[in-house]
């Protein structure tokens, strides 16, 4: 029967380890966005779609400037670089308008319809009653140095008000001007820069993507800094910050795989002082971490490096099964392999189910890259523990062991502490430490939610950005408004309620700028009341005093009906003509992807400095939403911080009619006890070192309490003479796990700190605690 | 804009200690100012008469020009090579960058080219052809075959001048034309007033 079972389990090994060989040999696609792990907002799926369209196509946006004292030298690298980027067909570089078309083509398709057109300013001039302002800045220009008007010209739009909408076009990057077909500015230390944006082709997070793109860069700069070693490079875009998290991340991978690992068959061969353990718990890690592996790929596809890095903290957990089996040599008396499974296999089995209960309250909660990690643990446990169970008995010929009285003495001190009645004194002072602990911890702990701070961004791309935003006024922005409507033009309405707030803002210096489709196409409405304005508010008092100033003959009639008196620009015209056609595509969401064929339009923001006053702009305006994808995650991960408590709290509920089965209700809370103190205690203990609690905390609690109960379980199983055995046990996974997941503690990434502080505090804890859970009625060892 | 330091300047015996150098039009450097009066005709096709504004003007090399129209109104127009910046009373009435009207950048090139000397500047933009000598020269300035209308909307571009630049005649593409003559030109350095300084920081913004 167990032989059968066995080769069963062998028959499912090789499956597993085909398919995951076929799928290495395939080649393995890593996903590296944080944001891909954690839930979506499922409130509203067409707002999210919308907003996955917009985040999509920044996040593929890539822009390097180019700096150097000589204006040559400057042009030459970027064009070097440029040609490299182009050349490794990872991105494509965009156009920059040639200096003749550039403006001239935006004012064919504006000039028509100028009389609909002002500039913001000046309509609030004509609101407010001062048109004055108007035909003085005309006659400074009619006069002044530099002045452009001809006849021609004054007769059309005698006040020049079409120069001045023109000039207050939000078009982007506008401090660089195109000189001989290259965007370039010059800095105060004579610096020339030179801009070079491109689009990315691949998928931003995809790990090859990232690592060819930087090969391709990293070598074509290479080559421009020998020739030029006084280049200066800035980088900004979403694949460089993604790139650098996710080599962060690698190199914690494979510091942490090989010193947990390495960890791990010391702590194996200095407690066993044999290798019979050692490869049996390694078969047992290496049949849990490939079945896992396998599992995930067959399940997901593709794997998150997030996951990747929890999912190998499972070595600390997986071997526990072997463990708990192997310290039984350490038992007193003569026992045949099978007889020690049989000892063990009502702990292993419960703390396989109460942790799969930890694991499957992950799949409780949407979260889309948790449900990863808890697959990947899941089946890398089972698989453990089946190894164990099916394989290791059949693989182990060891007699008991005749060393480690030194070891099993020590665990008996730590079990007396919590039974020894002359030892009450200590326990109460144990526990009153706790307690001030906890109370401590109570009075300082807060959660923190905010995204920005859970991602540990490059500080030298986050340098590059912030000169970049300085030195082109280029920001990739991550702020933006939707505005949905029934049609363009209720769209275009709707933006123009919001535009003159933002203006506002961006006077108050709240804001630093916007750019909507109304930005550059006013709506009809708007265009026929700027109109009316015009004529009654400016036109009707000024003009013909204006005219006489400056000496020419009063007007004729509308001289030529270009546009008729009841024209209107609409966007459609706008979206032909260049450069606006290229800015109204990432302004205007093509119809479909959005229900029920209405039209979504898009309100960039630049450098927005108070978010909470940009976010109330939108209220009271039908149809527009605010969207901060930091600020809306750090919120969605505060709902799922609270959520996760929640689900810690029903596991606990659920775990006990389990342990009740076996243990009687009293027994089962006697069990709980250790564990529930455990998670309390952790995050009031790193609250007490000003370490906030935070969504991922509460991730890692949830573990905690599996193999807190874990622990006492073992503990619970022991009698007498067998409690430093099962105490052992439990130390020795106690220190495997804290291996692991220490060493997670030290990662740069603060979400994974979290998760590695909050799991090494809390196996120490549970280990200390779990000997409470031990059978009073067996009082032998007081 | 790329080439900033190639303002004008015109020198009169310039430094040789014991020896009195000829006056003569030289490059301008760094830290000189130029001032002087200016009266500016307007020719428009299709006006009554022409636009003729008066005032003065301080160029401050290397920072930009401040042009203080006084007759047939005051006007105070400050450019620099981020652009134009135009103040009534006291109070902005136009701004324009200049990487949005490559023209300005073209006229701060020209103006800026011309008045300090720095035919190697306008060479990029014009033919340039010289007669006469240090003491009394002409130019005449031809945009470059293929120039861009937009940036270069003059046909033609006359300058006069001696010691010092004395007039400058554009014609515009549409016949329109500008004369402007220039008159008690004096050249020293750290002259720039509190205000002047200001304005010209709050335009090169």
């Amino acid at each position: 029967m167990s032989r059968t079972l066995a080769v069963i389990w062998l028959v499912v090994v090789v499956i597993l380890g085909a398919n995951l060989v076929w799928r290495v040999h395939q080649g393995l696609s890593f996903r590296t966005d944080l944001m891909a792990l954690l839930p979506r907002d499922e409130a509203d799926p067409s707002l999210q779609r919308v907003n996955d369209r917009v985040a999509g196509s920044l996040s593929h946006r890539v822009a390097f400037l180019v700096g150097h004292r000589g204006r040559d030298h400057a042009r030459g690298d970027a064009a070097r670089l440029a040609r490299a980027l182009a050349d490794s067909s990872l991105a494509e570089i965009d156009d920059v308008p040639s200096g003749r078309n550039r403006f001239a083509a935006l004012g064919a398709l504006y000039f028509p319809y100028r009389a609909g057109l002002l500039a913001e300013d000046d309509r609030e001039r004509l609101l407010t009653g001062h048109p004055e302002a108007l035909s003085i800045r005309a006659l400074s220009q009619v006069f002044g140095i530099a002045g452009m008007a001809d006849a021609g010209l004054l007769r059309r739009d005698p006040f020049m008000l079409l120069p001045v909408f023109f000039a207050a076009l939000p078009l982007p990057s506008s401090r660089l001007g195109v000189e001989d077909g290259m965007l370039s500015t010059t800095t105060d230390a004579d610096m020339t820069w030179i801009l070079v944006s491109a689009r990315l082709l691949g998928d931003p997070y995809a790990l090859d993507v990232q690592d060819r793109l930087n090969a391709a860069f990293e070598a074509a700069l290479r080559v421009v800094r020998t020739t030029d070693p006084e280049v200066e490079v800035l980088r900004a875009g979403a694949v460089f910050f993604a790139a650098a998290g996710a080599k962060t991340a690698l190199a914690d991978m494979s510091t942490l795989g090989t010193v947990s690992s390495v960890g791990t068959v010391l702590l194996i061969l200095l407690v066993f002082r044999a290798m019979t353990p050692l490869l049996l718990s390694l078969l047992a890690i290496g049949v849990g971490m490939g079945a896992g592996l396998s599992v995930s790929l067959l399940l997901f596809g593709e794997l998150h490096i997030m996951s990747m890095l929890l999912g190998l903290s499972l070595i600390g957990i997986a071997v526990d099964y072997s463990l708990y089996y192997c310290v039984e040599i350490f038992a007193p008396g003569e026992r045949t392999p099978r007889q020690r499974l049989a000892r063990v296999m009502p702990g292993i089995t419960l703390g396989l189910v109460t942790t799969a209960i930890g694991y499957a309250t992950f799949l409780l909660a949407p979260f889309p890259g948790l449900r990863q990690v808890a697959a990947f643990s899941v089946a890398g446990l089972v698989a453990s523990f089946a190894t164990v169970i099916f394989w290791l008995p059949l693989l182990d010929r060891r007699g008991p062991a005749r060393h480690g009285r030194m070891l099993l003495a020590m665990m008996t001190v730590l079990w007396r502490f919590w039974r020894a009645p002359n030892l009450r004194h200590a326990r109460g002072a144990l526990l009153t430490t706790l307690a001030g602990v906890a109370i401590f911890g109570a009075w300082r702990i807060g959660a923190v939610d905010d995204v920005r701070r859970m991602q540990s961004l490059s500080p030298e791309l986050v340098a590059d950005q912030a000169r970049m935003q300085q030195i082109a006024g280029l920001a990739i922005g991550t702020q933006f408004f939707v505005v949905r409507a029934s049609d363009e033009e209720d769209a275009l309405r709707s933006e123009e309620s919001l535009l003159d707030r933002l203006h506002k803002l961006v006077l108050s210096g709240a804001l630093g700028g916007y750019r909507a489709p109304a930005s550059f196409v006013p709506s009809a409405q708007r265009q026929r009341q700027n109109r009316d304005l015009v004529r009654t508010r400016l036109e009707t008092p000024l003009l013909a005093s204006y005219l006489a100033r400056i000496g020419l003959p009063a007007l004729a009639q509308e001289p030529e009906a270009d546009a008729g008196a009841d024209g209107v620009l609409t966007l459609a015209m706008a979206a032909n003509v260049q450069p606006l056609g290229t800015l109204l595509s990432e302004l205007v969401v093509p119809q479909g992807v959005q229900d029920g064929g209405g039209v979504a339009h898009i309100v960039m923001l630049d450098d927005v400095r108070q978010s909470d006053a940009v976010r109330i702009a939108a209220e009271g305006i039908g149809g527009v939403d605010f969207v901060d994808p930091a600020a809306d995650f750090s919120r969605l991960l505060g709902r799922y911080r609270r959520r996760t408590v929640g689900l810690i709290a029903l596991s606990v509920v659920l775990m006990l009619p389990l342990l009740a089965l076996r243990y009687r209700m009293l027994g089962a809370v006697r069990v709980m006890l250790p564990a529930v103190m455990t998670i309390v205690l952790v995050p009031l203990a790193k609250a007490v070192f000003d370490q906030p609690f935070t969504f991922f905390d509460a991730i890692a609690l949830v573990l905690v309490l599996s193999i807190a109960v874990d622990y006492a379980v073992f503990c619970a199983e022991a009698d007498a003479a067998y409690q430093p055995v099962a105490l052992l046990g439990v130390a020795m996974a106690m220190t495997s796990t804290a291996l692991s997941f220490g060493l997670l503690a030290r990662s740069q990434v603060a979400a994974v700190h979290a998760v590695g502080s909050t799991m090494l505090i809390g196996v120490a804890l549970a280990f200390l605690l779990a000997s409470m859970a031990g059978r009073r009625r067996d009082g032998e060892c007081a | 804009m790329r080439r900033r330091r190639l303002l004008f300047g015109l020198a009169a015996a310039a430094g040789t200690p014991g020896h009195r150098v000829r006056a003569q039009f030289r490059t301008m450097v760094r830290g000189e100012v130029l001032r002087g009066q200016f009266t500016q005709e307007r020719q428009i096709k299709g006006f009554e008469r022409p636009l003729v504004s008066a005032g003065d003007f301080v160029l401050a090399s290397g920072l930009g020009l401040i042009w203080r129209t006084e007759r047939p109104f005051a006007i105070v127009t400050i450019i620099t090579a981020a652009g134009l910046v135009q103040e009534v009373d006291g109070a902005e009435t136009t701004r324009l960058a200049a990487v949005r009207l490559p023209f300005f950048a073209r006229l701060y090139e020209l103006l800026g080219g011309a008045l300090s000397g720095d035919w190697e500047a306008l060479e990029t933009q014009f033919q340039v052809t010289r007669h006469g000598d240090a003491r009394q020269w002409d130019l005449a300035l031809m945009p470059q075959a293929g120039a861009d209308k937009l940036s270069m909307p003059f046909s033609s571009v006359m300058l006069r001048g001696g010691q010092f630049l004395d007039e400058v005649r554009i014609v515009r593409l549409d016949g329109d034309s500008d004369r402007l003559a220039f008159s008690g030109q004096t050249l020293g350095t750290g002259g720039l007033s509190d205000a002047e300084a200001a304005a010209l920081r709050r335009a090169g913004k």
